[in-house]
């Protein structure tokens, strides 16, 4: 309940400082400040940046709070895919510009129809039980890349396996994870 | 490419899109995919999806306070408010001035002398300033006729959908002042209010910046300076 009631007041927050309050905009950044700087720090790795990339998150949120739609999406989960994507555009930037698409569509086809992905896509914590399924190491591939931003090259690293491995690994997980979620 | 990609299943489309989600792609890759989803609904559904369902792992993100006085420094860059000399009278912002974007507005100048035109005696009172900025791909050509506006002809830039750029006068130690929201990739023509007339003439600046739909609320500038330029006599 308490729970609910906070989610319920950054939305109210995030939505008031689409008409432009600033005291709105103060007690969101008190509220989330933290969880937000949590993420571009741990993505970024490096102290100065985060706290550059913190001042754009923050302007990126008001900046856009006319976006946010409340109940399409958890306030806060909202606001850390602007941290996250914000910390993963400015590691992207430093990357040298790659392009390995065409291996990236070879895949096999599986998975059901995406009219389906709106009925079942409720349920969030279902993936960690889907990611139990996966093969351990693959599974901590999975959560690297999403909580720690690693690159394929990282992982592959991090891993101990060529990056091509790295990448098969990774999209056939990625197939396996949505039979999942969506079974 | 896209060819290719709509021979592949939804599992293969699936797992690019989660891909793209966990930020894996190459900045040329990553930047492909976000225009075939913003162009396509199914896709959007499937970025949906997978935003949705690994948000569920970001109660692992620790919380750590942010240093002191950042909001302080937030809220001065969006607001203005508190001290805050740096804006508008910050290094970083002349720098932008640069001698190229003179010698293009020149260039422009001359080409514009060419066709006929109005009378060649009110050149004495023609001020012209080329609007740029490092950092950014918006560029502007502005033109004073010497009858009480400002012609301007958009050179380079594009502007998000939900963003307008507004063209602000900013004379001796003034406060930037407005001059309105201007079109992008086309020619306007901006009629100097009576207050911008008041110091209007060699040595004013020009700036846009970029602004949420309408222009700037309050009519004090929010959003970043993408182009500006001293006005000169020619």
């Amino acid at each position: 309940m308490a729970m609910q009631t906070a989610t319920a007041d950054i939305a109210d927050l995030i939505s008031r400082c689409s008409l432009r309050d600033r005291q709105a905009f103060r007690t969101l950044y008190q509220r989330t400040s933290a969880k937000l700087f949590g993420v571009v720090l741990r993505i970024l790795r490096n102290r100065a940046e985060a706290e550059e990339a913190i001042q754009e998150v923050y302007i990126k949120i008001w900046q856009r709070s006319d976006r946010y739609v409340a109940g399409q999406y958890s306030p806060i989960s909202w606001l850390v895919a602007i941290a996250r994507n914000h910390a993963l555009d400015m590691l992207r930037a430093r990357r040298p510009p790659a392009d390995d698409l065409d291996g990236a569509l070879e895949i096999a086809d599986a998975g059901p129809d995406p009219e389906r992905l709106t009925a079942s896509s409720q349920d969030g914590a279902r993936i960690e039980a889907c990611l139990a399924e996966l093969e351990p190491d693959r599974a901590e591939a999975v959560r690297g890349a999403y909580l720690d931003g690693y690159s394929y090259e990282e992982l592959a690293q991090r891993h101990a396996v060529p990056l091509n491995t790295m990448r098969t690994w990774l999209r056939r997980s990625l197939i396996k994870l949505r039979e999942c979620l969506t079974a | 490419m896209s060819e290719d990609q709509d021979r592949k299943g939804d599992g293969g489309r699936s797992a690019l899109v989660a891909e793209y989600v966990l930020g894996l792609l190459s900045p040329a890759d990553h930047a492909r995919v976000e225009r075939q989803i913003e162009a396509d609904p199914a896709l959007q559904a499937e970025r949906d999806f997978w935003s949705a369902r690994f948000a569920a792992l970001d109660s692992e993100f620790a919380e750590v306070p942010t240093p002191a006085h950042t909001l302080e420094q937030i809220e001065g860059r969006l607001f203005g408010v508190a001290k805050r000399p740096g804006f508008w009278d910050s290094l970083a912002l002349w720098r932008g001035i640069t001698a190229g974007a003179l010698a293009v507005a020149v260039a422009a100048i001359g080409f514009n002398l060419m066709r006929p035109g109005p009378d060649v005696t009110s050149l004495t009172t023609q001020l012209v300033a080329a609007l740029e900025a490092e950092g950014s791909d918006v560029r502007f050509l502005a033109l004073y006729d010497g009858t009480g506006a400002v012609r301007l002809t958009a050179l380079s830039g594009d502007v998000a959908s939900d963003r307008d750029l507004e063209l602000w006068a900013i004379q001796g130690g003034q406060d930037p002042i407005s001059m309105g929201v201007i079109p992008v990739n086309q020619r306007s023509v901006v009629e100097l209010s009576e207050q911008v007339r008041a110091g209007w003439g060699e040595g004013s600046v020009l700036a846009i910046t970029l602004e949420p739909k309408g222009g700037a609320p309050e009519g004090k500038a929010t959003g970043p300076v993408v182009a500006l330029g001293e006005v000169h006599q020619i």
